[in-house]
């Protein structure tokens, strides 16, 4: 076990070292540069001024010692400095980290909750009224995009209620009521649209399951729906469940653009096409790398989960 | 005898000016917050002297003052409006060659230093990037604003004299502008990109980066009793939707100038009556630019027939759903005093008949070889931001309807304007947002030979010596003659063939008091006068 997280790691630093050099490539391979950007702000353009800027950036160097002088500060836990504000990237980044993990959790706490129970009624009661209307609420969430869900959210809200979810950020401290309003629109918006899909994994999932000699066996033993269901086929239908769980959950740390635009959630995803649209490289390298390391983290997990939920999985010794 | 009167009536002026800016004290109120709307994050910081955008002028306003503003109560700028700030009284000395500012005595920036005629030496030596200049700007936008300084002098602590080579009674005017603060000597200009020290009626409290810029009452601003404020929240807002409904809500107390389209108040003013809807004009124009230094547009009849084939009402109508005016290169009237009168108007190209003007771009493009066999093909870019794709379609339809075939091309924010420096275009559909309704603001950035926002690349010598003319010109009338005949030829010329300016219906909340906005969303975000009525 430990030598399969071992390795796992390893591949893991690996694939962020390939994805440092990925980013930064195409990062200067996109036409424009932060100074081309302030100089649109600007209106104008002034070669000299172009010149000098560059130079006091650190632009004008070769490309391999700017991505060396990237990694140094990386490995000695220093951002760089943010070239759009000219403050220490860190201090940029640092408070957006938490906004956008938790509604990412809170996305896929609502979509488990919505995706994992209706799944199995559905599969339960395959090819009732009950199963369509259910199908019919999943084929919707696919097919609406969250953002659309979320402007219609704000929309029909001040329409109705005059009322919107607060449009500056409330820290859980301050007012955790508030704060969970603040966040809870959102994720509804978000996790409906994961809760189709796990939806639809989980019934089909179920449906292999329902069909398995020991769940015959359970039933022939006199074992009631409730357990036969809830506890043998439900936990040996859930591995792909949580698979599309995890890979939904790696998408929206990097996936939450619009809702956070939407509902204007001062979180990383938003930030990240502000960062790049003024070619801000020291907040997209570090913050591209950051969800990386989510995405690699939250697949490692999951793998480790196959074990603890499927004891017939065991990982090389 | 002739200086000393000017002084006097400088000063009566300033006096009045207090007066108002200290006003009738009775009805306001003092205390409470507003939340005010911004569109983006500040790209400069606080720096304006660094920066073209009014999403920088906006928020970094109440910080900050001028050595003069305009009138904050008076919609329509001009130098009848301007109002002395932490200059008391000023006085053109020698036959305007020389602009003495009487500083206000007693003003403190918001790091308790003392403000001196220093500082206002110091901002402006930067400003112009004169030879001595104690620091240099990472970007230097309004230089040539100041191009016709010779020395700015600081013979006591509270007297500055702007020399200058020769005659130029626009360059007041230019102080004036919101562009045009005056930054703390003893503060690096770049630290302005992240911190506000001014002697503003407020003071930074915290710009939380994307989020919002939080200010609080300055306690020892020089003005009596202003601000009636306790603060300010400037709150970004990326989603036009999402800013609209916060406004709706009550999240927002006040909009963005130049955010707020005619079809968005009345979706407002349905929702919510009480609101209040103030049109004013933007100072932004929707104009075209042909790059004259490269075929088809380095001919004149070329460009002219693009001027012709516009219906300049019709894209009012139809792109801004009647919420633009029609003119030229400066600020039409009522909303600016330099525009052309209706009779001028209607002699320029794109202005008359809309089938005659078609006829005229027609048989102009005929002459130079162009035609129904023939169509001239060309490529129309445009800014990737719905207002400017917008004019653009509609652009491209009228063209077609004479013979020149345009096929759109977005160009990125980030790349638009060093896309148009460089002449790296065929033709385009622009917006030109005027800092301040002055000639010479206007005409030396815009339309004069080298300018980096001479977008067009035109270079008329002939016309560059009117330009000259009407900026040592000092008497108001003969000036305004002048001006009116440069303009006529320059859409004559189809230098930059301006459409329309915009208007903005600027809204707030009722109980949003003493918030006047301004013909130009750049000059009126001081906020010292604004008050809360509950």
């Amino acid at each position: 076990m430990k030598t399969y997280i071992a390795h796992r790691l390893g591949i893991g630093v690996l694939t962020l070292f390939g994805m440092s050099i990925v980013i930064f490539l195409l990062l200067r391979l996109a036409p424009g540069d932060i100074v081309e950007a302030l100089f649109s702000a600007g209106g104008y353009v002034n070669p000299e001024e172009r010149v000098a800027i560059l130079r006091e950036l650190g632009l004008d160097k070769p490309l391999p010692a700017q991505y060396a002088e990237w990694m140094g500060q990386v490995f000695r836990g220093d951002l760089g400095k943010s070239y759009r504000y000219d403050v220490p990237a860190w201090e940029v980044i640092r408070p957006l980290v938490p906004v956008t993990l938790e509604l990412a959790i809170l996305s896929m706490v609502v979509a488990v909750a919505l995706g994992v129970p209706t799944g199995v009624v559905s599969a339960v009661r395959q090819d009732t009224g009950l199963d369509y209307a259910l199908r019919v609420v999943s084929l919707a969430g696919l097919s609406m995009p969250s953002f659309w869900l979320g402007m219609v959210i704000i929309l029909g809200l001040v329409a109705w209620l005059g009322w919107i979810p607060p449009v500056t950020y409330v820290s859980p401290w301050e007012n955790f009521w508030l704060h969970l309003v603040q966040f809870m629109l959102p994720a509804l918006a978000v996790g409906y649209r994961s809760s189709a899909l796990i939806m639809r994994i989980t019934r089909s999932s179920v449906l292999e399951v329902l069909r398995e000699d020991y769940v015959r066996t359970a039933r022939a033993k006199g074992q009631t729906d409730r357990v036969v269901i809830w506890r043998h086929a439900l936990k040996n239908a859930i591995l792909p469940v949580i698979t599309v769980i995890g890979i939904e959950f790696a998408f929206l740390i990097g996936g939450l653009v619009v809702t956070e635009t939407v509902f204007n959630l001062p979180g990383v995803a938003r930030f990240l096409v502000q960062a790049i649209l003024w070619r801000d490289f020291p907040i997209v390298q570090n913050l591209v790398l950051f969800t990386a390391v989510i995405v690699i983290s939250v697949n490692l997990a999951v793998d480790m989960l196959y074990g603890v939920l499927d004891p017939r999985v065991r990982y090389g010794s | 005898m002739r200086t000393s009167r000017r002084v006097a009536g400088a000063a009566a002026l300033a006096a009045v000016a207090l007066v108002l800016l200290a006003g009738p004290a009775l009805a306001q109120k003092s205390g409470g917050v507003i939340n005010v709307m911004l569109r983006e994050d500040l790209s400069q910081g606080f720096a304006i002297h660094e920066s073209p955008t009014i999403s920088v002028v906006w928020p970094a306003s109440p910080c900050l003052n001028n050595l003069v503003f305009f009138d904050p109560a008076k919609p329509v700028e001009s130098l009848d409006t301007i109002v002395g700030e932490l200059a008391e009284k000023w006085s053109w000395q020698d036959g305007y060659r020389n602009l003495v500012f009487f500083l206000r005595k007693g003003v403190k920036w918001h790091d308790g230093q003392p403000f001196t005629s220093k500082d206002v030496k110091h901002t402006f030596d930067v400003v112009r990037a004169a030879p001595d200049a104690p620091a240099k700007l990472r970007l230097n936008p309004r230089k040539d604003w100041y191009a016709n300084i010779e020395a700015i002098e600081a013979p006591d602590p509270h007297t500055v004299v702007f020399r200058l080579k020769r005659p130029q009674p626009s360059l007041l005017l230019m102080l004036a502008s919101g562009y045009s603060p005056v930054y703390a000597a003893h503060v690096n200009p770049a630290d302005y990109r992240a911190k506000c020290v001014g002697t503003g009626p407020f003071k930074l409290k915290e710009w939380k980066k994307g989020e919002y810029v939080e200010y609080v009452k300055n306690p020892d601003y020089f003005v009596p009793g202003r601000p009636y404020l306790d603060g300010l929240k400037y709150i970004m807002i990326v989603e036009r939707g999402t800013r609209t409904a916060a406004l709706q809500s009550g999240q927002l107390d006040v909009a963005m100038p130049g955010e707020t389209s005619k079809a968005a108040a009345e979706q407002l003013k349905n929702a919510v009556p009480q609101l209040v809807v103030t049109p004013v004009a933007t100072s932004v124009t929707d104009n075209i630019i042909m790059n004259a230094k490269k075929p088809p547009f380095d001919n004149p009849k070329v460009r002219l027939a693009v001027s012709y084939a516009i219906d300049r009402r019709a894209l009012i109508a139809a792109v801004h759903q009647g919420a633009g005016v029609p003119g030229a290169a400066m600020m039409p009237r009522p909303y600016g005093v330099w525009g052309l009168a209706e009779k001028d108007l209607a002699t320029l190209p794109g202005y008359g008949k809309p089938a005659d003007m078609k006829a005229r771009a027609k048989k102009l493009l005929a002459e130079v070889g162009y035609g129904p066999d023939k169509p001239l093909r060309v490529e129309m870019a445009t800014r990737a931001i719905a207002i400017y794709v917008d004019m653009a379609s509609f652009v491209i339809n009228e063209l077609k309807q004479v013979g020149i075939e345009a096929t759109l091309k977005q160009v990125e924010t980030a790349q638009w304007h060093p896309m148009a420096t460089r002449g790296d275009y065929q033709i385009g559909a622009n917006l030109t947002g005027l800092g301040v309704d002055d000639p010479d603001a206007n005409f030396y950035e815009n339309y004069a030979c080298g300018s980096p926002r001479n977008y067009s690349l035109y270079c008329n010598e002939h016309v560059m010596k009117l330009f000259e003319q009407q900026s040592v010109e000092l008497d108001p009338k003969k000036r305004l003659t002048m001006v009116v005949n440069i303009q006529k030829k320059l859409e004559e010329d189809a230098a930059r063939p301006i459409l329309d300016m915009r208007l903005d219906y600027f809204t707030h909340w009722p109980h949003v008091k003493g918030l006047v906005p301004h013909h130009n969303i750049y000059n009126f975000g001081r906020m010292q006068n604004v008050w809360r009525d509950r």
